[in-house]
């Protein structure tokens, strides 16, 4: 069903007076169309009237009035989307009613790219971005990890500085569910556009923020991949009594991102500290080992053999002399793009 | 019978037949509903014949009359060449453009090619065999330059459209297919897959996006065809990077941490992982036992998910997710090009004749 189109705008059974001028242009699918949609005729009279518009170019209110029909039969037609805008600015409309008019549309669409383009682009030209967090708002309420309403919010924030109250948004979606990987996300958008993540301060109520949030739910990997982000390029190991706080949570609060952290740091600590006695580093290799058995056999066993695969390398790297310990596996030596680098 | 109980058992449940047929229909008409797939018909088509590829029945359609078809949706320089910018492959015939597969292009106001279409349309023209002599390559190369904005990713259509790494990777095919980098400009697309890479090591689909299966696949499937992978991302990155893939297996694969399962991921991120050497250390059981639950027995094709309608893309990707872990009469697919190894031979013979200087180029 049409929305905001007025009736005369609708095409009747051709002729009708007001298209009368026009020659319709029917879609020249050849001799033997492939992947043919079956149109009925209401669709396609629509759409050979649109082509005939968009062959002459022309900038008439008809055709404005034409592109809504055809967006409510295809909103997935970018060329209908990039004639009405050019129609938009040509006929100098209303773009406070083309913002209404696509609010109603994502709200039935929220996952059709052409849509929120189309938004962005009338945003951009009203250069008012007042409405927005709290249209994308309502339609994260529907569906809380729509990629396309984040892209957007993210690009109307930092496109018009809106970062002011989105820490406490982001909360309030961690409240709701505090699985949204989605929120997580921004979370570090946020964050590292507006105090980042080099005071010390914030990386200490940040890494607070997810222990808290391990401990009301552990199984959740966002959390632990949003702990390890923001702590990885500085060495895990190098926190500190965040490894104590982690082994203690490993009693109670057990996931197998929790032990993924702990291998981490544990590599993190053979890697970045050559200062470290031998016995003190063959006993962290140990303790690694430990948790890639306790991974592939126990915790997370669909992916047994990655972590025995990482075992094995951990240990080639950093175990004792070689004619102690089995050899590498040459065959492991990992071909970084496989034999499909151009040839 | 002489087959084992498991090999009884993976002939039966995977219904090949059906999937033909799937294809097969898809190929011909589709019912209105399906009107939203107008402008990007001739991915539709790659899907199809992709996966009739891998089942390895091209046999069952008209080559020849598919090829024709999908010439008549290029968009060939005008006698003036003034459309360089515009040329490449369109989707299907929406804009009104009256059917021809050769040139001059006709001059229209709103008529231009589309990134993935260009891409989906090579390919497909690859995997019928055919030896690409009628494609404009300095029209479908200018029409790429257009595309490309100062940051390093492209626009769908020069008239403009969302930009994102979807479209690196379909200008990266395309240049790769054509043998011929200078539809891009490498170093800002690398920057900007690098500044996709999210703090929890996935790709978004640009900087401060959440991490994704799809644009984690065109992030690293994009530098391998431009055989970068190693130079664009350290040692240390490239195994993160491996770990939030791997990390997406449930059963079958999923896009996001704390999302469900969905059955094309298992080619999206399979495939990242096979380009990343660690695919072989996923469970590949469990992989295919959540991708046959999403095939439609009476109908054919594949679905996101359990109980749900098959559509061309899941079928494509069901199919690819499955020749991956080595499916038996599936045959292989080139993990970032994504067409079966015999049509990347194809590819790599053309290029063979193209260098030696002893094929048309034009």
């Amino acid at each position: 069903s049409s929305l905001n189109v007025t009736p005369s705008s609708i095409v009747r059974r051709p002729p009708t007076l007001e298209w009368a001028d026009l020659e319709p242009v029917p879609q020249d699918e050849g001799p033997n169309p492939v992947v043919k949609i079956a149109y009925s005729k209401k669709f396609s009279d629509v759409y050979d009237y649109f082509r005939a518009l968009l062959k002459k170019d022309e900038r008439s209110e008809r055709a404005f009035a034409l592109t809504a029909d055809a967006i409510d039969l295809n909103a997935a037609n970018y060329t209908v989307w990039h004639y009405r805008r050019i129609l938009l600015q040509a006929l100098s409309k209303d773009l406070r009613k083309e913002m209404t008019y696509i609010t109603n549309i994502i709200e039935e669409q929220p996952k059709n790219y052409q849509v929120w383009h189309h938004r962005r682009m009338v945003v951009e030209w009203l250069n008012d971005p007042t409405e927005e967090l709290a249209f994308i708002a309502e339609i994260l309420s529907q569906d809380a990890k729509n990629y396309h309403a984040w892209q957007h919010r993210q690009w109307v924030i930092q496109e018009y500085k809106l970062w002011d109250n989105e820490l406490e948004f982001v909360e309030s979606l961690l409240e709701d569910d505090v699985r949204n990987n989605s929120a997580w996300n921004q979370r570090h958008f946020v964050i590292s556009h507006t105090t980042g993540y080099s005071d010390p301060a914030v990386v200490d109520r940040e890494i607070q923020y997810c222990l808290q949030q391990i401990r009301k739910a552990p199984h959740n990997e966002s959390a632990w991949n949003y702990l390890k982000g923001i702590l990885q390029d500085h060495g895990l190991s190098s926190q500190p009594g965040l490894l104590e706080k982690v082994l203690e949570l490993k009693e109670t609060h057990c996931s197998p991102y929790l032990l993924a952290f702990l291998f981490d740091c544990y590599e993190d600590a053979l890697e970045n500290t050559k200062n470290t006695e031998e016995q003190e580093r063959q006993e962290t290799l140990s303790k690694a080992l430990e948790i890639c058995e306790l991974l592939a056999q126990e915790k997370d066993t669909i992916r047994k053999e990655y972590w025995q695969f990482l075992g094995r390398s951990l240990q080639s790297r950093h175990g004792r002399s070689p004619s102690e310990e089995p050899p590498a596996a040459e065959a492991e030596s990992l071909p970084a793009s496989g034999a499909q680098e151009a040839s | 019978t002489l087959l084992s109980d498991r090999e009884e058992f993976e002939q039966i449940d995977f219904l090949k037949d059906r999937h033909v047929r799937f294809f097969q229909r898809t190929l011909q008409v589709l019912p209105e509903r399906y009107a939203s797939l107008e402008t990007t018909r001739l991915s539709i088509v790659f899907f199809a014949l992709s996966g009739l590829d891998v089942l390895g029945s091209l046999d069952v359609i008209d080559k020849d009359l598919i090829i024709e078809w999908i010439y008549s949706q290029q968009v060939l320089p005008t006698d003036d060449k003034s459309n360089l910018g515009r040329c490449g492959f369109r989707g299907s015939s929406h804009i009104g453009i009256p059917y021809s597969t050769k040139g001059p292009g006709v001059l229209h106001p709103y008529d231009s090619g589309h990134v993935a279409m260009t891409y989906t349309g090579l390919c497909s023209l690859l995997i019928l065999g055919d030896d690409l002599s009628r494609v404009n390559k300095q029209g479908c190369l200018a029409g790429l330059r257009a595309l490309q904005l100062e940051d390093g990713s492209f626009y769908s259509v020069p008239e403009g459209s969302e930009n994102d790494i979807r479209f690196i990777y379909c200008a990266a095919c395309i240049c790769f297919m054509l043998d011929d980098w200078s539809g891009m400009n490498i170093q800002k697309a690398i920057e900007y897959i690098r500044g996709s890479l999210s703090y929890d090591n996935g790709f978004g689909q640009g900087a401060g996006r959440e991490s994704h299966g799809g644009w984690t696949y065109c992030a690293i499937a994009s530098l391998c065809l431009m055989g970068r992978l190693e130079e664009a991302l350290s040692p240390r990155e490239l195994d993160r990077i491996r770990r939030w893939c791997i990390m997406r297996q449930q059963s079958g694969f999923h896009g996001r941490p704390n999302k469900p399962v969905d059955t094309c991921y298992s080619f999206w991120v399979g495939a990242t992982l096979e380009l990343l050497g660690v695919f072989r250390y996923t469970n590949f059981e469990k992989n295919r036992n959540f991708i046959l639950s999403t095939q439609d027995r009476l109908v054919g094709g594949f679905a996101k998910w359990p109980d749900s309608h098959p559509d061309p893309l899941h079928a494509y990707f069901g199919l690819c997710g499955l020749s991956l872990i080595g499916e038996p009469n599936l045959r292989k697919v080139h993990p970032a090009l994504n067409i079966t190894q015999g049509a990347f031979q194809h590819l790599q013979q053309l290029h063979q004749t193209w260098r030696s200087g002893c094929g048309q180029q034009h």
